[in-house]
């Protein structure tokens, strides 16, 4: 008996030796002075002592938590050939889906090929082939887009430098991403939201541009012209404004009629961009020249107050207008907002569809401070071509010298530099307004184009501050209940209490060390977990306990009440145990991030209280009785 | 030190008045339900786009409108949060900007209109509108999931009825707790089903104990009817029960008191819950067994206590 006990005691022992091994890195991470961490960062041994204590949740170190999905329908489209109009529709009619529906892409996809009775081989995959093949090859087709888009945004997240980021899939078509102590969100947004699909196309020629504009505009003019007579009377009530002012507030629907509000805006409800900024004198007779300026001198030939860009859209958007446009010519806006005066402005660009060349020539991309007198300060971003990039840029500019070439990042005009002589294998981005966005355009490049547009679905940032304050929150709340339940045992059940509390503190601290060995992520609600683990896990002592007396009311000998206790209570113990670890369990699986914190917590703490009330109580109740026969028992 | 020796208490024949008492809970929480059209929905389950802004000198909610205002946000609401120059701004979902550009909108919004006083975000939460139906389906689905498995475990270990009989006691006290929610007007997240899930785990442990001891007792105490298995079996469990609950909820009361805003909810329902789940224990789940006794299986009685008589 005896020798059983004390092989017990060594198994306790070798536990809270390897506690306590696991938990010193955490130790001693969190109580190095500040000369003490650098010390060890030259030595480069903080990040090991750092990665092996326990590891703290966004909520609780701050931090951006995404989740990304990818554009699965710009995937399919970029794969179907022959596309028609129909194809459109159907593919709109699924990314409408796609966005309320919780199903799957593919069985959307799937479904409204079906309905609308279009085989789906008319535009993937070869004449006769069945739709379960293309499905199966688009389902690969996108499994390889997130791949690739995991590794590239995992080279974008290290060039960046986030110390332990985490990029891992969710589900088929999501991606997660955890970024640690991000100081900036909206920087770091665009470094992963950003497609980096970089492309080098040709301005039209100014003329061809101004005849587009008059076209559109003459279009509009003949359809308000029905409208107008009726309007009058609205305007002259604000007779007064327009002599302060030339530019005048209008709502798209005045000018445009409800043809101009996309259906999107039904609601009714008023919204920002549903009043605009014209130019009175001449809007009657140019309602889109109206929204259009020349400011900036020579050098810009379209600038678009912000207010008007909404507007402008709307326009160039409706189908009939597409169709006065050049066919082989897209209007692209500038990436840069530009100020003049108290106004802000986005250029206009009117290019050729098709690019002169992208991205994927590009070999390097760095961050350099311009020289010349243009760029002379400013941030610009040297990139340099691999040799068959360099050869098409070299025939491209040799063959438009003198005209003006768009360099397009993710359909943003970036700058539209004059070619002034033939371009060879490096080259220069200018027109970044600031260093930091500089920094970004070059990491993005380097890291290489997303397969598709990535969208953030979802998105929890939690700030330094909050953090601490969570930290400082939850220890304390912990604290304080671990010493009210300790007092409240010893108070209520004396000598034994004090055994009962032994195990809570062995309970607490293998728990902990679990979270640090294991690598589990410690977040506030898991916390919380620790403080409910700390009330709960007493009750399995209460239970004990309470049978214990029980035993002795009845007359039994201080051992046989406690063997009793024990014995009677297990059974109890367990199935209650049991059942809480059960939806511990469902917890863990449902719940994301913070919620799987407290879950893991709340398990562990309930599977390590069966083992520290059980059996390291009754080694030290029987170390205690074997060397005497108690008479009373202090419980 | 002890706080009672065991006590003979008849809850059996105060069955009805807890059934009574139970229903009223249950009515009053389903009647708010009903007028705030169900449960009030935290950002998790809604979508929408929440910000948390600290301030460095005094702010008013007021002045946070007017300046969102200019931006023309929606529907936006704004609440203190924590302390006095710490404010909540939720905006719901609009068609034309993803959840993301809001946030930017609100960050730009606040910071051009509010510029001379410093501010620091503490929170951004963006849920995209799909993302929040498919997460309340998946906290509908786990609860499910966890009655079910509940339901096997205990019908298996003890007898189907007792199992019934837990799982009512389940439903007692998570719908009781959700009512609660719905007239207090508290918003449910991700976190308050974590909280719900735990009560659903602490009530079964409360109620598995008094089974257990009921078990026990049908071998023991052959003569006795059920009434009197059941009474001598919930008394003979009380001390315990009133402890483990008073350790329970001393712990919870701490995290509702200092465990700060973020887990605010969470602590709240778990402290309904831990009372609620206590009483559905004694007064619920136990009472249910004896009425479905009563009425189905009276002159059969119970297998359990048939076994051993053979």
């Amino acid at each position: 008996m005896m020798g059983k006990n004390n092989t017990k005691w060594i198994v306790i022992i070798l536990l809270l030796l390897w506690a306590i091994y696991a938990l010193w890195p955490t130790y001693r991470f969190n109580t190095l002075s500040q000369k003490e961490r650098e010390k060890l960062e030259n030595k480069g041994k903080l990040a090991s002592i750092q990665h092996r204590a326990i590891r703290l949740g966004l909520d609780l170190k701050g931090g951006m938590h995404l989740t990304l999905e990818v554009d699965f329908p710009y995937l399919v489209e970029q794969l179907a050939k022959n596309k028609d109009p129909q194809f459109e529709t159907i593919l709109n009619e699924v990314r409408k889906e796609l966005n309320i529906s919780t199903e799957d892409f593919l069985t959307i996809l799937e479904r409204k090929f079906k309905e609308h009775n279009v085989p789906l081989n008319k535009y993937w995959g070869q004449r006769g082939e069945s739709d379960g093949k293309i499905l199966s090859f688009l389902d690969k087709e996108g499994k390889k887009a997130i791949t690739r888009s995991m590794q590239i945004l995992t080279n974008r997240i290290d060039q960046f430098g986030v110390s332990e980021p985490s990029i891992t899939k969710m589900g088929s078509r999501r991606i997660l991403v955890e970024l640690p102590g991000i100081e900036k969100p909206e920087q770091a947004r665009n470094l992963i939201k950003s497609t980096a699909l970089l492309e080098f196309k040709l301005l039209k020629d100014p003329e061809v541009f101004s005849n587009t504009i008059k076209k559109i505009d003459r279009a509009l003019a003949k359809e308000m012209g029905v409208s107008m007579a009726e309007e009058d009377t609205t305007k002259k009530k604000e007779t007064a404004k327009q002599k302060e002012s030339k530019d005048k507030v209008v709502s798209v629907s005045e000018l445009f009629g409800e043809q101009g509000v996309t259906s999107n805006d039904t609601s009714g409800k008023a919204k920002s961009d549903t009043s605009i900024l014209v130019d009175e004198r001449i809007f009657k007779k140019n309602p889109f020249i109206a929204l259009l300026r020349s400011a900036g001198g020579g050098a810009r030939e379209v600038s678009v107050p912000v207010e008007n860009i909404a507007a402008v859209n709307r326009i160039l958007a409706r189908e009939d207008i597409k169709k006065l446009m050049p066919p082989d010519a897209e209007m692209l806006w500038s990436s840069e907002t530009f100020r003049i005066g108290d106004k802000q402005y986005k250029e206009l660009f009117l290019v050729k569809k098709d690019a002169e060349l992208t991205g994927k020539y590009l070999t390097d991309a760095k961050v350099n401070i311009g020289q010349g007198v243009q760029n002379a300060g400013r941030p610009v971003v040297n990139f340099t071509l691999n040799r068959r990039g360099g050869r098409i840029i070299g025939r491209v500019s040799k063959a438009n010298i003198n005209r003006r070439l768009a360099i397009v990042l993710d359909n943003k005009v970036v700058s539209a530099p004059r070619i002034q002589s033939q371009l060879g294998m490096s080259s220069q981005i200018t027109g970044i307004p600031t260093m930091d966005e500089a920094k970004m355009i070059a990491i993005v490049l380097r890291a290489g184009a997303l397969p598709t547009p990535v969208k953030i679905t979802q998105e929890t940032t939690v700030g330094p501050t909050l953090g601490k304050d969570s930290i400082k929150r939850g220890s304390y709340s912990t604290i304080l209940g671990f010493l009210l339940v300790i007092i409240f045992m010893v108070f209520y059940y004396k000598m034994s209490g004090i055994i009962a509390d032994v195990a809570l503190v062995l309970n607490l601290l293998i728990l902990a060390a679990v979270l640090a060995q294991f690598r589990f992520t410690l977040t506030l609600p898991g916390m919380a977990g620790i403080v409910l683990t700390i009330g709960m896990a007493v009750d399995a002592n209460v239970l004990v306990f309470e049978r214990i007396r029980e035993e002795l009311n009845v007359g039994k000998t201080v051992k046989a009440a406690i063997d009793a206790g024990y014995s009677r209570a297990f059974r109890t113990i367990f199935d209650a145990n049991l059942t809480t670890l059960m939806t511990a369990i469902v917890l863990y699986q449902f719940g994301t991030g913070p919620i799987r914190g407290f879950a893991v917590t709340l398990s562990i703490g309930i599977v390590v209280s069966m083992f520290t009330a059980l059996f390291v109580t009754r080694v030290i109740f029987n170390t205690i009785t074997s060397r005497r026969t108690l008479k009373k028992l202090s419980i | 030190m002890q706080f009672f020796q065991t006590p003979n208490i008849d809850f059996i024949s105060k069955r009805k008045i807890a059934f009574i008492l139970s229903g009223l809970m249950f009515l009053i929480g389903i009647v708010s339900l009903v007028l705030h059209k169900g449960p009030n929905y935290g950002i998790d389950f809604k979508g929408g786009t929440s910000i948390v802004i600290k301030f460095d000198g005094k702010v008013t909610v007021p002045q946070i409108r007017s300046a969102l205002g200019k931006a023309d946000l929606g529907k936006s609401e704004i609440k203190q949060f924590g302390s006095t120059n710490e404010f909540l701004i939720y905006v719901a979902q609009q068609k034309e900007l993803s959840a993301v550009e809001m946030a930017q909108k609100v960050e730009k919004t606040v910071g051009e209109q509010i510029k001379d006083v410093k501010y620091e975000i503490e929170k951004i939460d963006v849920i995209g509108p799909r993302i929040g139906e498919e997460l309340r389906k998946a906290a509908v689905l786990a609860i499910f999931i966890a009655l079910i498995m509940i339901l096997i475990y205990v019908g298996w270990r003890f007898e189907v009825v007792f199992a019934a009989g837990a799982i009512a006691a389940l439903f007692h006290d998570v719908l009781i707790t959700l009512g609660a929610f719905s007239i207090l007007n508290y918003e449910i997240s991700l976190k308050e089903i974590a909280a719900f899930l735990t009560i659903v785990g602490y009530s079964l442990n409360d109620t598995i104990v008094v089974y257990d001891r009921i078990r026990e007792n049908l071998k023991i105490m052959r003569g006795d009817n059920l009434a009197t298995i059941i009474n001598a079996s919930i008394n003979q469990v009380l001390s315990r029960t009133v402890i483990t609950s008073l350790t329970t909820f001393t712990v919870v009361l701490i995290l509702f008191l200092f465990g700060g805003k973020v887990l605010h909810g969470f602590a709240f329902a778990m402290l309904l819950g831990v009372v609620v789940g206590t009483y559905s224990s004694i007064f619920v789940a136990s009472p249910i067994v004896y009425e479905w006794q009563m009425r189905h299986g009276g002159k059969r009685g119970l297998k359990m206590a048939k076994k051993k008589r053979s």
